[in-house]
């Protein structure tokens, strides 16, 4: 285990028949920012249920700073922060009074000017009843109750839903300060450039099964290079045709390429076409992650 | 923990005042119609239907206590219906509950707070009801002097509180094992209606009489007779114990409980890690 903060060996949650979240093996360091990326229903607020010991697991075990969710979960919390992905608030309180109640359920540990601050710089002011917040509003009280016990472990839900782009950056700032105050946070998102933006890992989960876990940079290198290649003459319009290549655009002498596997071929076969330029151009993990969800699954191929 | 039950308290403090007020009323209302009622009382106490249900209506003593002692737990048993139905399932319908459960709380001492603070909310509410009628029969004393003390009058009202206190223990243990909020208050009003009638109609069907004790108003005297014989304990630790009971279980189904914020399909812990 080492010095993982999350821990989970077969996790696999069903809701009755319907299925939640299945064998999830899953390591998240200490310090380290980590992406939990999946389009909706994939299973992500379902782990992170499980972690807050909200639901509980079929099989499998989950461990938080190498505890039991289950059975010391009350220990987990005094230092995990979570910010639910459907953050539901006491309308008819304000949220100063809310904040201040939370600070008192964990043991009165908030530092009151942190709280503060906090608030200052989502621009959102404690003195007004909830009920009269908008979207992004009650977003900011649940982003300070999660982070203003300055917790060692931080779960975050969709934290920047509802929340305008300077908020956002706000948002991204603070997860980036608690990283350098050594603190672990898990970060589940389908935002993907705001992942890419914060994250040192991610984990990809899909149908309820992580299909991959890994480091942003290396996700971003390991699943295809794309290339642009200038030619002297027109290239043929098979010419890059095959296993592992796709041409993704053409332009007269110019074409784009997206090379899973094969490099050497695509380069003997550019070199006899007469190659005058050639350039690397960048893939964002949007693209990986959409690359991901286009492979079958076995469910699927099963099926 | 004490600030959940703060917060649990200040959020119900409209409805304690509201309903303490209407129950007040209540009480009052029957109070002040006494001196105009009261010649008429002889004639009334004749009638069969009354004498039926064992109602006795040809003094002070009985007019309130078909009034008020009669009436009051069922009225108040809607608020309890609505409310304790609503803590623990409202709340997950709503999904604040999400937030709740993941501070550093076990689930026992958030279902206490919450149970402590509907207590607290129904003992205030029937201390405002019993103080306004005490002080209405003080005030009619001073012109119709009737044979029910001061005393008897306040601890009359407040003797509605055990019963009160098993139904909420009812309630809130129907809120943690339903899946959600209707079918809680369904299962409740289905408990204070099937009470109620059971222990009306064994007044009028010896064969009903076996199972009364089924009924929680089997342990509630609304007679005139709660006035002089006053509060029996043996009655009041029934009632506590069977809201002892029905917290255990509370605490039990909502330790188990998987909290889905207000989804289906929702599902208890059958599988243990």
């Amino acid at each position: 285990m080492g010095d993982a903060v999350i821990h989970t060996s077969g996790l696999t949650v069903y809701y009755g028949a319907q299925r939640g979240i299945v064998d999830v093996d899953l390591q998240v360091r200490a310090g380290e920012v980590f992406g939990f990326l999946g389009p909706n229903g994939a299973g992500k607020t379902t782990l992170q249920r499980v972690l807050m010991d909200v639901l509980r697991p079929t099989r499998g075990s989950a461990r938080v700073f190498g505890m039991d969710c289950r059975k010391q979960g009350v220990a987990i919390r005094k230092r995990a922060g979570y910010l639910p992905g459907e953050l539901s608030l006491y309308p008819g309180i304000k949220a100063g009074a809310f904040l201040e109640m939370l600070g008192a359920l964990h043991g009165g540990v908030v530092d009151e000017t942190y709280r503060n601050q906090l608030c200052e710089r989502l621009a959102l002011d404690p003195a007004r009843k909830m009920r009269t917040y908008s979207r992004g509003n009650k977003q900011k009280v649940g982003i300070v109750a999660a982070f203003m016990g300055r917790p060692d472990l931080l779960i975050l839900d969709e934290p920047t839903s509802g929340l305008d782009p300077i908020m956002q950056q706000v948002l991204l700032d603070l997860v980036r300060e608690a990283k350098d105050e050594g603190r672990t946070i898990f970060f589940s998102s389908h935002n993907l450039p705001e992942v890419q933006a914060v994250c040192d890992r991610v984990g990809i989960i899909r149908e309820g099964r992580l299909i991959q876990t890994s480091e942003v940079d290396a996700l971003t290198k390991q699943q295809f290079v794309r290339l642009r290649l200038r030619f002297r003459d027109t290239p043929p319009a098979d010419a890059f045709s095959g296993n592992g290549v796709s041409e993704t655009r053409r332009d007269g002498r110019e074409v784009i390429l997206e090379i899973a596997h094969g490099m050497d071929a695509v380069m003997t076969r550019a070199a006899a076409l007469g190659i005058e330029e050639i350039e690397t151009l960048p893939v964002t993990l949007e693209e990986i992650f959409l690359a991901f969800y286009d492979k079958p699954t076995k469910e699927s191929l099963d099926a | 923990m004490l600030s959940l039950f703060r917060h649990e308290l200040l959020s119900r403090w409209g409805a304690i005042l509201g309903w303490g007020t209407g129950l007040a009323l209540m009480g009052v209302m029957y109070i002040g119609i006494y001196p105009q009622f009261k010649e008429q009382m002889g004639a009334l106490a004749d009638i069969p239907f009354y004498k039926a249900f064992g109602v006795d209506m040809g003094s002070f003593e009985g007019l309130i206590a078909s009034g008020v002692l009669l009436n009051l737990p069922v009225i108040l048993g809607i608020y309890i219906i609505v409310t304790s139905s609503d803590t623990l399932s409202g709340e997950e319908d709503r999904g604040t509950l999400e937030l709740l459960v993941t501070m550093p709380l076990r689930r026992w001492q958030i279902v206490s707070m919450k149970a402590s603070a509907l207590l607290t909310a129904t003992f205030l509410m029937l201390f405002i009801a019993a103080v306004c009628t005490t002080v209405a029969l003080a005030w009619m004393n001073n012109t119709e002097p009737v044979s029910v003390s001061l005393g008897q009058m306040f601890g009359s009202v407040m003797s509605c509180w055990p019963i009160a206190v098993a139904l909420l223990m009812i309630g809130l243990f129907f809120s943690a094992f339903c899946p959600n909020r209707l079918s809680a208050s369904m299962a409740t009003t289905v408990v204070l209606i099937v009470s109620y009638f059971l222990d009306t109609l064994a007044n009028l069907v010896e064969a009903v009489e076996p199972i009364r004790p089924l009924s929680l108003f089997y342990y509630f005297d609304s007679s005139a007779t709660a006035y002089t014989a006053g509060v029996r304990l043996s009655d009041v630790l029934a009632l506590f114990g069977v809201a002892a009971v029905f917290f255990v279980f509370a605490i039990i189904s909502f330790e188990r409980r998987d909290l889905t914020v207000g989804r289906w399909p929702w599902q208890r812990a059958r599988h243990r890690a």
